[in-house]
């Protein structure tokens, strides 16, 4: 079998807090293009901190990142973007834009890329078909509940196709239905199109459920990380019932934005 | 470039402050600049309207014979020439000279000359120093143009620090905006967008307010450059009658509310990702 090139790789990271206190020490991960890895860790342990350390929204104290098998650490805020478009994250706290409708924030993406707007009238309906928001497009994000406000979220990370998508407890606020649907939303985006996948969790339920490899962080140190079983490690651990081929269609929409590699 | 800014706008209340100040800054340039070219056209007018008059004066009356021949052997360079009279010379000196013997004793000859080039008045002027005083209106005339000068000198700096404060201005919306909407910047950040699209949103918001500003300032200049121009033609004479407005200061006040939008938005862009740059 082919061997994938790492699409993230951390050398001896360490990063802090702006007031000083350490976060992570001497981190090392190699993860390979086309993974999920669950990551997990007691509340403070820096899960959020390597998420925004990997989507270069923090910077390392010291170490290596490198993503794509590009070094970032001395990239200018230009490459970083551009870098950026190749990935997607989805924040805990939703971070959506409370005067915007959703049918806005999840275009949000897509017009910072330029898209024609035509396109993206056409592409933003589908997604949030399938996140099961359809009819709340007009709304405000405010007017929804925390789980829809999550699933608009993870709807504007997943309609720019990412190559890397970090999520940071995307089902934190949402009930065991919909936790399973975006969970299949995730296996198949990763079957489909490769996209690696790191989802920070508390929830050992998901971790039990699921069995992806596990990245845990203890004492600012990455302590534990499960090894990637050989082949098609979505298929061959996926417990759940079979995931219905939500992207079938929006892959032709995805031409244009091109981010996979 | 859009018209709306997709993501953030700045709120009502800061908009309306902002065009208001923007719209005095507009309307000081505008007055400024309008000021500056009528002087401008004043000056330039009474130098070519002056600049080939000399007046010819003798308190000898034995030499008056001699310059009138100079005068008339050199008529074909003279373009008018007008001896004032005897009569007309007591007019004038009366105010000073009481009438009688006296006053025609000590009464100048003058002649006020028109020549039809610079050259010609040159090529008299030397025929004439031996036996009059020859004095060109052009130096007569130059402390006042000289003050025009100043004044034109004083309105450009006053524009200069009126485009000064423009700069300030959009510097402060582009850094109040960003503060007021740090959250939508870093989202913005997040969802990958690059700090020319954010700065291009920023060129939008200062593109609207000084388009509109500087509409107001204009028109609200317009009928005091007017109220100026009829003041400085009440004086009649000098430098203050001369001033006006050409075609092309009109133009160039047509195109200066243009120039100071194109200004405020290249500054907004360099602030703004100056800003970003630093955030």
């Amino acid at each position: 079998m082919e061997e994938k090139v790492s699409s993230i790789s951390l050398t001896n990271v360490a990063a802090s807090y702006d007031n000083g206190a350490d976060v992570l020490t001497d981190v090392s991960l190699n993860i390979t293009g086309g993974a999920i890895y669950f990551l997990t860790g007691a509340s403070g342990a820096g899960k959020t901190t390597l998420l925004r350390l990997i989507y270069q929204l923090h910077k390392p104290k010291s170490g290596q990142i490198k993503l794509f098998g590009k070094l970032t650490n001395d990239m200018s805020r230009d490459e970083i973007t551009e870098i950026r478009k190749k990935m997607a994250i989805v924040f805990q706290e939703y971070s959506l834009l409370s005067h915007m409708s959703v049918f806005d924030n999840v275009a949000l993406p897509l017009r910072v890329r330029n898209m024609p707007e035509n396109k993206i009238r056409a592409l933003v309906p589908k997604i949030l078909d399938w996140v099961g928001l359809g009819k709340y497009a007009n709304e405000k994000p405010l007017a929804l509940s925390g789980g829809q406000q999550q699933r608009v979220s993870v709807a504007r990370a997943i309609i720019v196709q990412p190559s890397i998508l970090l999520a940071d407890e995307p089902t934190g606020n949402l009930d065991d239905e919909n936790a399973s649907r975006l969970m299949d939303l995730f296996i198949q985006m990763n079957k489909m199109f490769g996209t690696t996948i790191i989802l920070a969790t508390h929830s050992n339920r998901l971790i039990d459920t699921y069995k992806f490899p596990v990245i845990h962080i203890e004492n600012h140190h990455v302590k534990f990380v499960t090894k990637v079983a050989s082949g098609d490690t979505t298929k061959k651990l996926w417990k759940g019932p079979a995931p219905k081929n939500y992207f079938n269609e929006l892959s032709k929409q995805f031409d244009d934005i091109g981010n996979i590699q | 470039m859009t018209k709306k800014p997709i993501v953030f706008s700045i709120i009502q209340e800061q908009s309306t402050f902002m065009t208001a100040i923007m719209s005095v800054l507009a309307f000081l340039s505008v007055l400024t600049l309008g000021i500056a070219l009528m002087i401008g056209t004043g000056a330039i007018r009474m130098n070519t309207s002056w600049d080939l008059y000399a007046t010819i004066q003798t308190t000898d009356a034995n030499d008056a014979p001699k310059i009138r021949e100079v005068l008339s052997k050199n008529k074909n360079l003279i373009a008018e020439n007008n001896e004032i009279s005897n009569s007309q010379m007591t007019d004038l000196m009366s105010p000073w000279i009481s009438g009688g013997a006296a006053l025609q004793k000590y009464l100048p000859k003058v002649w006020e000359v028109k020549f039809k080039s610079a050259t010609d008045m040159k090529t008299v002027q030397q025929e004439i120093t031996p036996y009059a005083k020859f004095m060109t209106h052009k130096n007569a005339l130059a402390t006042p143009i000289r003050a025009g000068w100043y004044l034109i000198a004083i309105s450009t700096l006053i524009l200069a620090i009126v485009l000064g404060s423009i700069t300030v201005c959009v510097s402060y919306i582009a850094h109040n905006t960003a503060i007021l909407h740090k959250r939508e910047l870093e989202i913005l950040n997040q969802v990958g967008a690059s700090d020319a699209f954010v700065a291009n949103q920023m060129q939008v918001i200062v593109a609207n307010i000084c388009t509109r500003a500087t509409i107001i300032g204009f028109i609200f200049a317009i009928p005091f450059l007017f109220l100026i121009l009829s003041a400085a033609h009440s004086a009649r004479i000098g430098l203050m009658a001369m001033m006006d407005l050409n075609w092309i200061g009109w133009i160039l006040l047509v195109l200066l509310p243009v120039a100071i939008t194109i200004f405020a938005t290249h500054i907004a862009k360099h602030t703004t990702k100056n800003i970003l740059k630093h955030s």
